[in-house]
């Protein structure tokens, strides 16, 4: 027989540890999938808009204006910021991801490799989550700078101004990007048909309940995600200021910890659901 | 040595549907075949035995402790699943490394324990090709190779041989060997019987969720004795022999083939005593030759199916 390895230590590997050996694992698959390329072309969507409002800019007008009123490029980036990325993009981000961390590893009959190793179990949808959170960011991010560059200098907003809004904005979607991901993670490994429920709470209960006044807004994220938008809205449309009245927004701290709130129990809620499970592969 | 595993009363349903049924086993150290036809509980029984599936009643000791929930066992287990299932974009070496890293290893040890495995597998060549492009057989040795890089004491083998050539499968069968030599634990399934019969004695005969026979080929055939047992005899006079044998209860049929009769019993042990004196005797003629076809694996296996 060929000699094989020493043996290795009998000691179970700690959660955080073995965490981020799945992330290391993890990432690359995660990277290179097909849903990162989808995913990758619809981040495409505000670059093509962003393109097209500089070429707007530039043939037609030396800004934009809304409702008359002109409006530096730095408010359209803010407008891009909330309506695009964190209403939109983040939570679908969030919905597909987060709801197949454990789910693909099933469904490609991987997952046996994982929690056959000695490993708690947790640790791999924690390692998965991580890879989530660095795969996600890594898409997000061109993104983000390409309509940055494209949009901010029109109108006479000026790069160099509105460049430490731009990292509060990372932060921002950084910060989106957990809540959502842990939150649809939970999905994921509670319920079934996760991706329906989660495209329905993102899509449906999130725009619905942040219309009207009262305490329900508070079980959504975007209530809290708002409260970390730094930029200017234009105010003066009837909508915009009918939105103004029923807007009830938490301060700064409290919006972070109630996302922290958010991140830390799912999270464990869905780590508890993986050590409970079993997971029946289909022969 | 104790046992590898224990189960007492274990039991596993699926919703309505009983995976397995009531097992209480043991199985010793060195190599155990687990034997049965599709659907049979093998699955099941395995997924059990590697804690991916928590038992509905009883108990499952993998061991010496219980396997469900108590990752620090997979130190000490290696497992190959029965799936064809790989992240198709690592190379062979990467994949081995990967999960390896996952024992708490440094890079650098993983990577010399995953090309000690895949050496062991006889798959150096192609360890740095992409997984995806690997072929059948060779992705059966991947798997196996990231089973046993870690050095587990026990391996647990699902379908092992399947899709590999005959070259390979003999060169597999003779590796399963060397590992169990060498101090491993191995079980084995297959639901192709003389796989098993050419890798070990020692089988678990499983269907319909429950444990129809263990122990080896003998003491299971002990343990069938309610069901015909078949007896080759080469005689100079196989028609004498037929009379003499039919004048006893315990046989059950006979037929005659070219020079030799094959008779059916259902008390061995009195037949051979019988047959032993006979031709001690030599009263009707010389026989030549005895044989069973019960000692194959596989008429044992047909016989406990079909009961």
């Amino acid at each position: 027989m060929t000699e094989v390895a020493p043996r290795t230590p009998h000691t179970a590997p700690r959660t955080v540890s073995s965490a981020f050996r799945i992330f290391d694992l993890s990432l690359g698959q995660m990277l290179w999938s097909r849903r990162s390329v989808f995913l990758g072309v619809l981040l495409g969507g505000p670059v093509a808009l962003a393109v097209a409002l500089r070429v707007i800019s530039a043939m037609y007008t030396s800004g934009f204006r809304i409702n008359g009123a002109m409006t530096p490029g730095s408010t359209i980036f803010g407008m891009m910021i909330w309506l695009l990325y964190i209403r939109f993009i983040v939570p679908i981000l969030g919905v597909f991801y987060g709801t197949s961390l454990i789910a693909d590893e099933v469904d490609d009959k991987t997952i046996t490799y994982l929690f056959t190793r000695p490993i708690p179990r947790r640790a791999v949808l924690i390692g998965k989550y991580l890879a989530y959170l660095v795969c996600t960011i890594l898409l997000v991010l061109p993104s983000v700078m390409l309509v940055f560059f494209l949009v901010v200098p029109t109108g006479g907003s000026t790069v160099a101004e509105a460049f430490p809004p731009l990292l509060a904005d990372f932060a921002m979607l950084a910060i989106g990007l957990a809540a959502y991901g842990a939150l649809f993670a939970f999905v994921g490994t509670r319920l079934k048909r996760p991706l329906i429920i989660g495209l329905v709470f993102a899509f449906g209960w999130e725009p619905a309940v942040l219309l009207f006044p009262g305490y329900l807004k508070r079980l959504t994220v975007a209530y809290y995600l708002q409260a970390l938008v730094k930029h200017e809205m234009p105010q003066d449309s009837a909508v915009s200021m009918l939105l103004q009245v029923f807007r009830e927004v938490p301060s700064v701290g409290a919006s972070l910890a109630g996302l922290a709130v958010i991140v830390g129990l799912t999270l464990w809620a869905a780590g508890r659901a993986v050590e409970s499970r079993e997971y029946i592969l289909e022969q | 040595m104790s046992d590898i595993i224990a189960t007492d009363h274990l039991s596993k349903w699926y919703g309505q549907v009983i995976g397995l049924n009531d097992v209480s086993v043991t199985v010793p150290a060195g190599i155990t075949g687990l034997l049965g036809p599709n659907g049979a509980g093998k699955s099941t029984f395995m997924k059990l035995v590697t804690g991916q599936l928590k038992p509905s009643k009883g108990t499952i000791n993998v061991l010496g402790q219980p396997i469900w929930n108590n990752p620090s066992q997979y130190f000490r287990i290696g497992f190959c699943p029965e799936q064809d299932s790989f992240y198709e974009r690592m190379t062979g070496l990467e994949w081995v490394s990967a999960l390896v890293r996952l024992n708490g290893v440094s890079e650098s040890d993983a990577d010399r324990m995953a090309t000690r495995a895949i050496e062991a597998v006889d798959l150096v060549e192609a360890m740095h090709k992409k997984i995806g492009a690997y072929s059948k057989g060779m992705r059966q040795r991947i798997k196996m190779a990231q089973a046993l890089a870690h050095d587990p004491e026990f391996l647990i083998l699902d379908e092992p041989l399947s899709g590999m050539d005959p070259i390979m499968r003999r060169k597999t069968i003779r590796l399963i060997k060397d590992w169990a030599r060498a101090g491993k634990s191995i079980l084995v399934s297959s639901h192709i019987l003389h796989e098993i019969e050419s890798m070990t004695a020692n089988i678990l005969l499983i269907n319909q969720g429950r444990i129809l026979a263990e122990g080896n080929v003998h003491q299971i055939r002990d343990l069938i004795d309610e069901h015909p047992h078949t007896v080759y005899i080469k005689a100079d006079q196989p028609r004498a022999l037929a009379r003499e044998f039919l004048t006893h209860d315990d046989v059950l049929s006979l037929r005659f083939e070219e020079a030799a009769v094959v008779v059916q019993t259902g008390r061995p042990d009195a037949f051979y005593a019988r047959l032993t004196d006979l031709a001690a005797s030599g009263s009707l003629g010389a026989i030549h030759e005895v044989t069973s076809p019960d000692d194959n694996l596989q008429a044992v296996f047909k016989y406990l199916v079909k009961a």
